[in-house]
């Protein structure tokens, strides 16, 4: 029995330490990683073990560090480089979409890019426009990039785990309420029992976060807990909501989404990124190309096609929460 | 419950580096019932911005916390309880 439970930013540096403990070639970089320990607590305590050499702020500059650690990995090495909020990742584009992605295509397989890309997402804490994006959409669209939004500590470090050691370019996208910070309370559920051993979960291998028979509900990071709690809601009217957690985006589980939707013939699609050219409509086509008999009915829950705004009741209002997937439930029953 | 019970107390050498006298406990490690062992993180505590750990003072058995998670709590008060081992 493991009884010892983690927040999730624990959890990822958990993860990180043991691969550093272990391979040399790892490291660490980004905005106030070192002595401030990440902003959002993901390389609390690597400094005092791995020192400077090892865990390394670097200079206001997205281009100039995330270009470097493509070059590192190209050489060999495997870099983490966290970027900050996902949010910025414009500044450093190029790096990211025609690098990053693209060289060991364009290199005829000649290098690698073994890295792994950290960054903060999603909102709900009044952050503004700039800084409460999820746009999981942007990276899983552009072939090159293995996409891991976790949504629990102990899918994290297994995750972090297997993100470390893959040999292609990872994008790692935690979000900021569920790390466990004192500032941004998270919900019940992300902080977990985790093995103090190290495991690894295979990407693309969806997790069914709760079996139902009446609804499909597909999602990932913050809302899993989402729909978790709006099926305890829905159970109490007897409508048995699945609730699947994609865990990855790239590779995606189609598999799982499938024959989950040819269970239960009803979908629906929860995604805090922008509503359209997105997640949900993604999965929908997906379900829709290879289970379109199966499927009787579909609703999607996005954000909508606005920036997200400051104001706390406005912000909410955009958000989708419970009350909004238990209302598309019912709608597709 | 015997007397012999072990509190864990919000102190240590961290509260030299704070002026503020209360705070806030962030998250538990452990849940009531859990076998503990000296030095095991418990929880979390963060007082102004400094977040900081307290650890098991003895080996035994977490019986008790007695201020839950969003609990605020002063420097010095007794967290939780632990029954120690034999």
């Amino acid at each position: 029995m493991i009884d010892r439970e983690l927040t999730m930013s624990r959890a990822i540096v958990e993860a990180i330490g043991s691969e550093m403990r272990d391979n040399d070639e790892v490291f660490y970089m980004g905005e106030d990683v070192a002595d401030y320990g990440g902003i959002f607590d993901s390389t609390q305590g690597l400094l005092e073990e791995f020192g400077h050499d090892r865990i390394m702020d670097v200079p206001i500059s997205e281009t100039a560090y995330l270009g470097a650690a493509v070059g590192a990995a190209q050489q060999g090495m495997r870099p983490i480089a966290e970027l900050m909020f996902v949010d910025f990742f414009g500044v450093a584009m190029d790096q990211i979409y025609n690098q990053m992605a693209k060289n060991t295509y364009m290199s005829g397989g000649s290098v690698s890019v073994p890295m792994v890309l950290t960054t903060a997402v999603g909102g709900t804490y009044s952050d503004a426009a700039q800084h409460s994006q999820a746009l999981y959409g942007t990276f899983a669209h552009l072939p090159g990039m293995k996409v891991v939004v976790p949504s629990t500590a102990y899918d994290a470090k297994g995750l972090m785990h297997n993100a470390i050691r893959d040999d292609d370019p990872v994008v790692y996208m935690y979000h900021k309420r569920l790390m466990g910070l004192g500032w941004l309370p998270a919900p019940k559920g992300p902080k977990t029992p985790v093995p103090e051993e190290e495991y690894t979960i295979p990407f693309g291998a969806a997790d069914v976060k709760r079996e139902g028979a009446d609804v499909t509900v597909v999602t990932l990071g913050l809302h899993v807990h989402r729909a978790l709690d709006a099926a305890a809601e829905l159970a109490a009217d007897g409508i048995d909501i699945e609730v699947i957690d994609l865990r990855t985006l790239v590779p995606l589980d189609q598999e799982t989404v499938v024959e989950s939707v040819e269970k239960t013939g009803r979908l629906v699609v929860v995604d805090e990124d922008y509503r359209s050219f997105g997640l949900t409509g993604e999965i929908v086509s997906t379900v829709a190309d290879e289970a379109l008999d199966a499927l009787e009915a579909v609703e999607r829950v996005a954000m909508p096609d606005v920036p997200i705004p400051y104001a706390r009741e406005l912000e909410q209002e955009v958000q989708p929460d419970a009350s909004d997937i238990e209302t598309a439930v019912r709608n597709v029953r | 419950m015997s007397d012999d019970r072990v509190p864990v107390v919000a102190d240590g050498a961290w509260t030299d580096d704070v002026d503020e006298e209360e705070g806030v406990v962030v998250n538990w490690f452990a849940k009531a019932g859990r076998h503990v062992t000296v030095g095991d993180s418990l929880c979390e505590l963060q007082v102004e911005k400094v977040s900081v750990d307290i650890d098991a003072p003895t080996d035994g058995e977490l019986v008790e916390i007695v201020r839950d998670e969003n609990a605020e709590f002063s420097i010095g008060d007794t967290l939780a309880w632990i029954e120690p081992e034999g």
